[in-house]
């Protein structure tokens, strides 16, 4: 008997998810939208209700999204140009060591020199006299000056330091759909999904719509939003709740425009640590995105608003905290049990969600995608066993985010309020970050700390984050040679760091700036 | 810095231009814009590569001078030796300025000659008078004012070229390495150059389209300029030597 072929790909969902889903796959997987020639005979459809508006989560991209945009023929002048897209080069976080005037960052450019040499163990003897990001890498200091991460000679994707976008989630969804629909041959349904059909074996069949009849195909992705249409509704699986680890779970969000035209566009996520939570603050050309992320077991609704209200008044002006429309929105911390369930897969939040610490949800999108366009199971027998992969994969790397996000609040010095104290009790950190954090009192993170070879976080983030937040790690006395090498060197690669630093300084633009002469002139291909 | 002004026949009536070389005059520069109307004498005497302007990121084609900043090869002394001297060098102290062109209708510009009085150039007592008696040009304010002509349709048809090139991806970024005879090793980066391989796998098509444009002629003359290269290196071996 010969097996079904895996031709037909359906996705439920047309939010940013489901149209950055669907690039992914189209782009890995059409030969030429011109001449309609693909050897698989593959076929993309992407069913978008023109009835439910799209959340548009994730605002903030890791660097991941350059190539990511790059593998599906997008030219990033277009990309940013239309997308209201600015540059961004890490997190800098204020208030989440002690609350007061504290601040650190979080670069995306690993420390100078980290693949033969961990400058963290020498960095310890300076520690009360340089921050360790100022240490090891010239974007810190370029992240405090909001200054672009390239020239408008660098050619487009290329950098001086390694960068990801602030984006409108709206704006991003659309013009991956035109790209979609227009580039990549993705057809693209406008209707609403009213039931679904199963097959014998317990599969998805079809997909019924309202306007445009069943829709068959043999593997369908399910991009439908935190109500997971396909793998929640029809098959029931469920949400493992996180929020015994990570508390938050509302946020408030607003879009607050610039007093002017000219004002500073950060090249930073900004978070900003509150009594109960944290506020973002992401800078697009035309508009700040500011919202409050927070734990409704600490914060009322009331108080979480007056603080989002007092950083905006205090940030912005307070005519524009006076002026601010706010939206909320609802979500229960965590994911699904597991992710790709009979032919069905899901994608974006219907596989599940947590606060936007370290903008994890777009960089899963691509992953997601990026695991199904490249593993493409060739028949039905074999997709059992690439959903069995893809399970454990994203299970681990769900787990892996929440280790992450969680690192950040367990080191903080704050005791202000419950919800800090809380968030240090032992209880509710998970065994594998404890264990972790044991380790890294006597040795620094470094290589040896991946597991995996695709880890999402490399240790270098770990380091960024666990001495910003003035962790401290015991050095044994007695020194490995590896050590020994590195103490002999360290003092020369701190200098050509502080150099290149300042050359960094001297010769890259503004923000504001750069997206200004791209607007003008573009960048260049090479 | 230039302090521009519109030329004026009564103003500058008794204005004299010095056109000699030398670096009193700004002549040591490392390369300059070049176009392809001109590319046929640039490609005989320096090589022809292209660069990025700092402020837009754009392309455009320049003849090489020299191998490092403010350092001009061809210039011997005072003298420039070479048989040709690039429009964009030729054209000081004159610049292209813009005047609203109201006969045009609202917001249209037309070029007009200006000169930069700041320019070392610019003389009461030596040079090139710009005015005859009764207050026409003079035979050197023409020729000026044709290279001034020649540089403006210069700079449009280089943006259609730089574009044609891009489409076709014959451009690539390279890093020029000069081995001096006394051992040192140079780098030259930032250029750019027409990328061989992609040119000779072009379809007829292409090659037809590039033609009938008139870019083909302009292609090849650059890749045949890279000879212009070696005498260079000789030059700065003597130099040091």
């Amino acid at each position: 008997m010969e097996e079904q072929k895996i031709t037909r790909l359906v996705i439920v969902g047309g939010g940013t998810a489901g149209w950055l889903a669907a690039g992914i796959i189209a782009a890995e997987h059409f030969v030429d939208t011109k001449t309609k020639t693909n050897k698989r005979s593959f076929e993309l459809t992407l069913i978008e209700s023109p009835d439910i508006a799209t959340i548009g989560v994730g605002e903030g991209t890791w660097p991941s999204m350059r190539s990511t945009l790059q593998k599906m023929g997008i030219s990033e002048t277009d990309f940013i140009r239309e997308c209201d897209a600015s540059f961004k080069q890490g997190t800098l976080f204020r208030g989440w060591k002690t609350g007061h005037d504290d601040a650190y960052t979080h670069p995306f450019t690993i420390p100078h020199a980290y693949a033969e040499t961990n400058l963290a163990p020498q960095w310890q003897s300076f520690r009360d006299k340089v921050d360790f990001a100022e240490a090891v890498s010239s974007q810190n200091t370029l992240m405090f000056k909001g200054l672009a991460p390239k020239q408008i000679t660098t050619p487009e994707f290329a950098f001086n330091v390694n960068y990801g976008y602030h984006l409108d989630a709206g704006k991003f969804a659309e013009f991956l759909r035109r790209h979609c629909v227009e580039k990549l041959g993705v057809k693209h349904l406008k209707a609403n999904v009213t039931g679904v059909i199963s097959a014998e074996n317990g599969d998805i069949a079809s997909v019924t719509t309202d306007v445009c009849g069943d829709i068959q195909a043999d593997l369908f992705i399910d991009c439908s939003g935190s109500r997971a249409l396909l793998l929640d509704e029809h098959y029931g699986v469920a949400i493992s709740s996180k929020s015994d680890v990570l508390f938050n779970d509302t946020a408030l969000a607003a879009q607050i425009p610039y007093t002017k035209e000219s004002d500073a566009i950060e090249s930073s996520t900004l978070s900003t640590a509150q009594t109960a939570g944290w506020i973002w603050d992401i800078g697009l050309p035309s508009r700040r995105g500011i919202g409050h992320v927070y734990s409704s077991r600490h914060n009322s609704e009331g108080r979480a608003t007056e603080e989002l209200l007092a950083y905006i008044a205090s940030t912005v002006s307070q005519q524009a905290a006076e002026a601010a429309t706010i939206r909320r929105l609802d979500f229960m911390p965590g994911h699904r049990t597991k992710f790709w369930h009979k032919n069905c897969v899901a994608i974006g939040m219907s596989a599940g969600f947590i606060e936007p610490l370290e903008a994890s949800a777009l960089v899963l999108v691509e992953l997601s995608a990026a695991m199904i366009a490249d593993q493409l199971p060739a028949n039905r027998h074999i997709m059992d066993i690439v959903a069995k992969r893809f399970n454990e994969k994203f299970l681990y790397r769900w787990d892996r985010i929440i280790d992450f996000l969680k690192l950040h609040y367990v080191l903080s010095e704050r005791r202000d309020t419950a919800y800090w104290r809380d968030n240090c009790d032992r209880g509710t950190i998970p065994e594998s970050l404890s264990e972790r954090l044991e380790v890294w009192r006597h040795q620094c993170p470094w290589h040896r700390d991946a597991v995996h070879v695709d880890e999402m976080f490399p240790s270098a983030s770990f380091q960024y984050v666990l001495y910003g937040m003035g962790f401290v790690t015991q050095q044994s006395t007695l020194g490995s040679r590896t050590d020994r090498e590195a103490a002999n060197i360290g003092m020369q690669l701190f200098q050509e760091n502080a150099d290149k630093t300042q050359r960094l300084v001297g010769m890259l633009p503004s923000n504001r700036e750069l997206i200004d002469k791209i607007r003008t002139y573009g960048f260049q291909k090479i | 810095m230039s302090n521009s002004v519109i030329l004026n026949n009564t103003i500058h009536k008794d204005l004299k231009v010095i056109t000699k070389t030398g670096e009193a005059y700004g002549s040591n520069v490392m390369h300059a814009m070049t176009f392809p109307t001109e590319f046929r004498d640039v490609q005989s005497c320096y090589p022809i590569f292209f660069c990025k302007d700092p402020a837009t990121g754009q392309l455009y084609p320049t003849a090489l001078f020299g191998f490092e900043k403010d350092q001009n090869l061809f210039l011997n002394g005072d003298s420039w030796e070479a048989s040709y001297i690039p429009l964009m060098i030729k054209r000081h102290p004159f610049l292209i300025g813009f005047q609203s062109d109201l006969g045009k209708g609202e917001g249209a510009k037309k070029p007009i000659i200006s000169i930069d009085m700041d320019n070392p150039r610019i003389s009461q007592t030596e040079g090139e008078t710009l005015f005859t008696d009764s207050g026409d040009p003079s035979e050197y304010l023409k020729q000026s004012m044709a290279r001034l002509e020649a540089i403006h349709r210069g700079h449009e048809h280089n943006k259609i070229f730089i574009e044609t090139l891009l489409k076709n991806e014959l451009l690539q970024s390279f890093t020029l390495e000069i081995t001096l005879n006394n051992g040192s090793n140079n780098q030259l980066s930032g250029f750019y150059t027409i990328d061989e391989e992609k040119l000779h796998k072009l379809g007829a098509e292409a090659l037809a389209s590039l033609h009938s444009q008139g870019f083909l002629q302009a292609i090849y003359m650059t890749v045949a300029s890279f000879a212009r290269i070696r005498p260079m290196i000789d030059k700065q071996n003597a130099i040091l030597s």
